[in-house]
C-alpha cells in the first residue's frame, strides 16, 4: 500500500468528500512544538499503488487539523497553531492562497469539522476552551460556545441533525450542543482523564464514541448517558483519534500513542477486530473515506501517510 | 402573510425537530441528594476561593446536570462580607454568564479572572492612599506641633538669654539702653524671622515629605502591580499543578529540563498559558508549546517520546530556537478573493439511506479493491457475521445501492426562504422575540376594535340627528384601516 513521506510530523489526514482519490494532510514542524506547518493535498495514482502530492501550502505555524468543504470541491479549511483558521482553494496556486484567514481564537485551534448535512458551516475547537461556528463567506464567527473549563480537542457535527454537535475536552466532559440553544444541552463526564476525540455513529444518530488519555474508547448513547454502551480496551497509551465508519454501522477506527491503528466492533464481546502497526511513532491522524468503502488513511509523527484498504497490510506494495 | 408563512414553517420545523432533538437534552429530574452534595462542596472555604469555572467543572465531572449545578449555586448561603466581596461579585457575574449567554462573553470571561486578582490591589492601594493622607496629616500636625514645641523650648530660652545678655550689657552700658529697646525690637523681628524661617523650613520639609510620599506611593503601586502579576502567575501555576495532580499521581518536577522525567515533557497545554515555567520563552509573538498529548495516567508507563522530540523540548527549555524554522507570510494575498464556484454537486452520504450499503467487491482502481480474505486480523469472522446480519435486516434494494456511485443525486433544493433557514440557525431567544412580534401585531388588531367602540360612544354622547351618519362614516374608515393604523 502506498505511503507518502512528508517533511514534517503528521497531525491529521482527511479524505475529500468529492474525489475518490484525493486526501489532505496537516503537518507540523518539530512535532508541533514550535515551527512552521504545511498542508499537503495528495492524489492516489490510478495506474498502480502510489500516492503523490498535487499541491502544498506552507504556514507560519503548525497545522493541527484540516477538513474539506462539503459545498465547494476545491476548498480546504485548516486549523492553525497560532489560533487562526485559514481557507485554501486548491484550484489556485500556492501564491494565491490562503483565500481567507480568521484570527479569533486566543489559542491553538485543534480541530475543524464541516457540516455534512447543511453544508454551509463549520466548527473549530480550540485550546482557548471554546468552540466556534463559522461560515466560509462570513468575515467573523457566527457563534462562540464557551463552557468547557479546559482545552477543547474536537467538535464534531451529528451526521443526521444539522444543528447538533458534540465536543470533547480536556476538562474530561463530552458536551452535546444545539446551535439554536444558548448553551450545551448535555454534559457527559465520559472519562476520568482528558478526552481527546469523539465521533458520531453515522447510522445511529444518538450514539457516539469518545477516546481518552485513559487508553480507552467509550461508546455512549445520549438517551441513557449515565453509563457507556461499551468500553473498548486494547490500546497501550492515550487514544488520539476515534472515527466511526461511514459504511459499517458498528465499526470504529482509532489511532493511539502506542503507534497502532485499531478497528473495533463495539457490539461484540471481543471488540478488537483489527490492528495495524505500520507507524513507527505516535499515530495521531486517521480517516475513513466516505466515497470509497473500506479505504482508510493514517498519519503519525513518523512523517508518514499511509492509505490502504481495510484487510490489507498498509505496508505491502 | 409572508411573515406568518415563515414563522409557521419555522414553528413546524421546530416542532418536528423538537421531538427528535429532545434526545440531545437532559430530561432527568433534579436529584436532591446531588444538590446537597454540591452545596457541601461549594460551601467549603477552599472551594470558595477557587474560580467558578473550576467549581462547575468539578461538579460536571461528578455527573451533575446543568440544572442541578445552577440550583446548588442558587441555594448557597450568603458569601462572607467585606474583603471577599470583590472576588465574589466577579464570580457571581461569571456564574450568570455561564448559565445565560456564553456566546458574547468570551472576551469577558478570560479577563474576568484577571480583574479578580487585580481589583484587590487597587482597592488596597486606595485604602492605602487614605491611610497615606491620614498619616501625612498626622505627621504634618505632629511635626508642626513638634517644631512649635521646639521653637518654644529652644528659641525662647535663646531669646531669653539674648535678652539677658543685652540686659547685662545694658546695665554695663547705659548708652546701650537705647539700643536695648531697638535690640529688643530687633530681637523680636529676628525671632519673627526665625519663626518664619522655621515655618518655611517646616513647609519645605513637608513638601519634601509629600514628594517622597508620592514617590513612595508610585513605587508602592508598581510593587503592587508586580505582586499582582506574580500572584496571578502563582495562582495559575497552582491550578496547573492541581490539574497535573489529577492527571498523574506521581508529580515529578514538571518544569525541570531533566529529560528523564517524561511527564515533565508531556506537558498539558494549560502550562503553556501563563508561559511562566521558569525559563521565560519569548519568540516574537509565538511561544513554544508542548504537544497536545496530556500526561498519561499514573498507573502505566509514559509513552516513550521520540529522541528528537526530547532534543527539541530541551532546546526550547534552554531558550534556544530550532534552526529549521522559516519566516513565512501565510496571510491571504488577496483578502477579497472570491470563493470558487462549486462545479461538482455534493454527493449524498452513504448513511442517508438509513442502512449501510451492501458490501461489494469492486473492480476499480487499487484503492477500491478489497481483500476478500482479510483473515489476518480475525476480521473475516466479524465481516461474515455482520454481512449475515445486514442481509437479514437490509431493506434497501441492491440495485439502487450499486447505482449509488455512478448516480449523482440532484442538488438539495435551494433554500427558498433564507430568512427561515437563518432564523432556525439563530438561538432560541430570537425565535421567541419573533413570536412576540406576532402577538403584538394581533394585539393591535384588537386595539382597532377598541378604538371603534370609543369613537362610537363619543359620537353617541355628543350627537344629535347627525350622529348616526358620523358613526357609519367612522365605521367605514376603520374597516379600511389595517394593522398599521394611526390613532384618531
Amino acid at each position: 500500500m502506498p505511503m507518502f513521506k512528508a517533511p514534517f510530523n503528521g497531525y491529521s489526514v482527511k479524505f475529500s468528500p468529492f474525489y475518490e482519490s484525493r486526501l489532505a494532510v496537516a503537518t507540523a514542524q518539530n512535532f508541533g512544538i514550535l515551527g512552521n506547518g504545511r498542508i499537503h493535498v495528495l492524489e492516489l495514482s490510478p495506474g498502480g499503488p502510489g500516492v503523490t502530492e498535487s499541491i502544498a501550502f506552507d504556514t507560519a505555524d503548525a497545522v493541527y487539523d484540516v477538513c474539506w468543504s462539503e459545498s465547494h470541491e476545491s476548498v480546504l479549511i485548516a486549523a492553525i497553531g497560532d489560533g487562526s483558521v485559514k481557507i485554501y482553494d486548491t484550484a489556485l496556486p500556492p501564491p494565491s492562497n490562503p483565500i481567507r484567514s480568521f484570527q479569533e481564537h486566543a489559542r491553538e485551534v485543534h480541530s475543524v469539522d464541516y457540516n455534512p448535512t447543511r453544508r454551509d458551516s463549520f466548527l473549530t475547537a480550540s485550546w482557548d476552551d471554546t468552540v466556534k461556528l463559522w461560515a466560509m463567506d462570513r468575515p467573523a464567527s457566527i457563534r462562540t460556545f464557551k463552557e468547557h473549563a479546559y482545552c477543547v480537542y474536537q467538535a464534531v457535527w451529528n451526521p443526521k441533525h444539522g444543528d447538533v454537535f458534540a465536543s470533547a475536552s480536556g476538562d474530561c466532559t463530552l458536551r452535546i450542543w444545539d446551535v439554536r440553544e444558548p448553551g450545551s444541552t448535555m454534559i457527559i463526564p465520559a472519562h476520568d482523564l482528558e478526552i481527546l476525540s469523539c465521533d458520531w455513529n453515522k447510522y445511529d444518530d444518538c450514539v457516539l464514541a469518545t477516546s481518552s488519555v485513559d487508553k480507552t474508547i467509550k461508546v455512549w448513547d445520549v438517551r441513557s448517558y449515565r453509563a457507556p454502551l461499551a468500553v473498548l480496551n486494547g490500546h497501550g497509551y492515550a487514544v488520539r483519534k476515534v472515527k466511526f465508519s461511514p459504511h459499517r454501522r458498528n465499526l470504529i477506527a482509532s489511532c493511539s500513542y502506542d503507534m497502532t491503528v485499531c478497528l473495533w466492533d463495539y457490539t461484540v464481546e471481543d471488540a478488537l477486530v483489527g490492528r495495524y502497526d505500520h507507524h513507527t511513532e505516535f499515530a495521531v491522524g486517521i480517516d475513513m473515506s466516505v466515497v470509497v468503502e473500506g479505504l482508510m488513511a493514517s498519519t503519525g509523527w513518523d512523517e508518514l501517510v499511509y492509505v490502504w484498504q481495510q484487510g490489507m497490510d498498509p505496508r505491502a506494495s | 402573510t409572508f411573515l406568518t408563512r415563515v414563522l409557521f414553517t419555522e414553528a413546524t420545523n421546530e416542532a418536528q425537530q423538537g421531538k427528535l432533538e429532545s434526545v440531545f437534552k437532559n430530561s432527568e429530574p433534579i436529584r436532591e441528594d446531588q444538590i446537597q452534595n454540591a452545596i457541601k462542596f461549594l460551601s467549603h472555604p477552599r472551594v470558595r476561593g477557587s474560580p467558578v469555572i473550576h467549581r462547575r467543572s468539578f461538579l460536571e465531572r461528578k455527573g451533575l446536570t446543568k440544572e442541578e449545578i445552577d440550583e446548588a449555586f442558587r441555594r448557597l448561603p450568603d458569601p462572607p462580607p467585606s474583603s471577599q466581596t470583590a472576588v465574589n461579585t466577579q464570580d457571581g457575574q461569571q456564574v450568570v454568564s455561564n448559565v445565560l449567554q456564553p456566546q458574547g462573553q468570551i472576551q469577558a470571561m478570560k479577563p474576568a479572572p484577571a480583574p479578580v486578582v487585580m481589583i484587590p490591589p487597587p482597592s488596597l492601594l486606595s485604602r492605602f492612599r487614605w491611610y497615606h493622607v491620614v498619616l501625612a496629616v498626622g505627621i504634618l500636625a505632629a511635626s508642626g506641633a513638634g517644631t512649635a514645641v521646639f521653637v518654644k523650648r529652644s528659641l525662647i530660652p535663646r531669646l531669653k538669654s539674648w535678652v539677658r545678655k543685652v540686659m547685662s550689657e545694658e546695665e554695663s552700658d547705659p548708652l546701650e539702653k537705647a539700643d536695648a529697646k531697638p535690640s529688643l525690637a530687633e530681637e523680636a523681628v529676628a525671632a519673627a524671622k526665625a519663626a518664619s524661617a522655621a515655618a518655611s523650613d517646616v513647609a519645605r520639609v513637608s513638601q519634601e515629605m509629600m514628594k517622597t510620599k508620592s514617590e513612595e506611593r508610585k513605587n508602592f503601586e508598581d510593587l503592587m502591580q508586580l505582586l499582582g502579576v506574580q500572584v496571578q502567575e502563582m495562582k495559575s501555576l497552582s491550578n496547573n499543578i492541581r490539574y497535573l495532580e489529577r492527571n498523574s499521581n506521581n508529580l515529578p518536577k514538571v518544569y525541570s529540563a531533566n529529560q528523564e522525567v517524561y511527564s515533565g515533557l508531556v506537558k498539558t497545554p494549560a502550562e503553556r498559558r501563563p508561559y511562566a515555567n521558569g525559563s521565560n520563552i519569548d519568540y516574537d509573538s509565538r511561544s513554544a508549546r508542548s504537544t497536545s498529548p496530556p500526561a498519561p495516567p499514573a498507573d502505566s508507563s509514559q509513552p516513550p517520546h521520540p529522541k528528537s522530540y526530547m532534543d527539541i523540548m530541551s532546546m526550547i527549555q534552554r531558550g534556544e530556537k530550532p534552526s529549521n524554522i522559516r519566516e513565512i507570510n501565510d496571510m491571504p494575498p488577496n483578502p477579497n478573493q472570491q470563493l470558487p464556484n462549486p462545479r461538482i454537486a455534493p454527493k449524498a452520504k452513504p448513511w442517508v439511506y438509513g442502512q449501510p450499503p451492501q458490501d461489494e467487491s469492486s473492480n476499480g482502481p487499487w484503492w477500491q479493491q478489497k481483500n476478500p480474505r482479510s483473515a489476518d486480523f480475525g476480521y473475516e469472522t466479524t465481516t461474515a457475521r455482520s454481512i449475515g446480519i445486514r442481509n437479514e435486516t437490509s431493506t434497501t434494494e441492491p440495485a439502487a445501492i450499486q447505482k449509488q456511485r455512478s448516480w449523482v443525486p440532484p442538488q438539495p433544493p435551494p433554500v427558498v426562504m433564507p430568512e427561515a433557514a437563518e432564523a432556525i440557525r439563530r438561538p432560541k431567544p430570537q425565535a421567541k422575540i419573533d413570536q412576540e412580534v406576532v402577538a403584538a401585531a394581533s394585539d393591535d388588531q384588537s386595539g382597532v376594535s377598541d378604538e371603534l367602540q370609543k369613537v362610537t360612544k363619543f359620537s353617541e354622547s355628543g350627537g344629535d340627528g347627525s350622529g348616526r351618519f358620523e358613526i357609519t362614516e367612522i365605521q367605514e374608515e376603520t374597516e379600511h384601516q389595517h394593522i398599521g393604523q394611526e390613532g384618531n
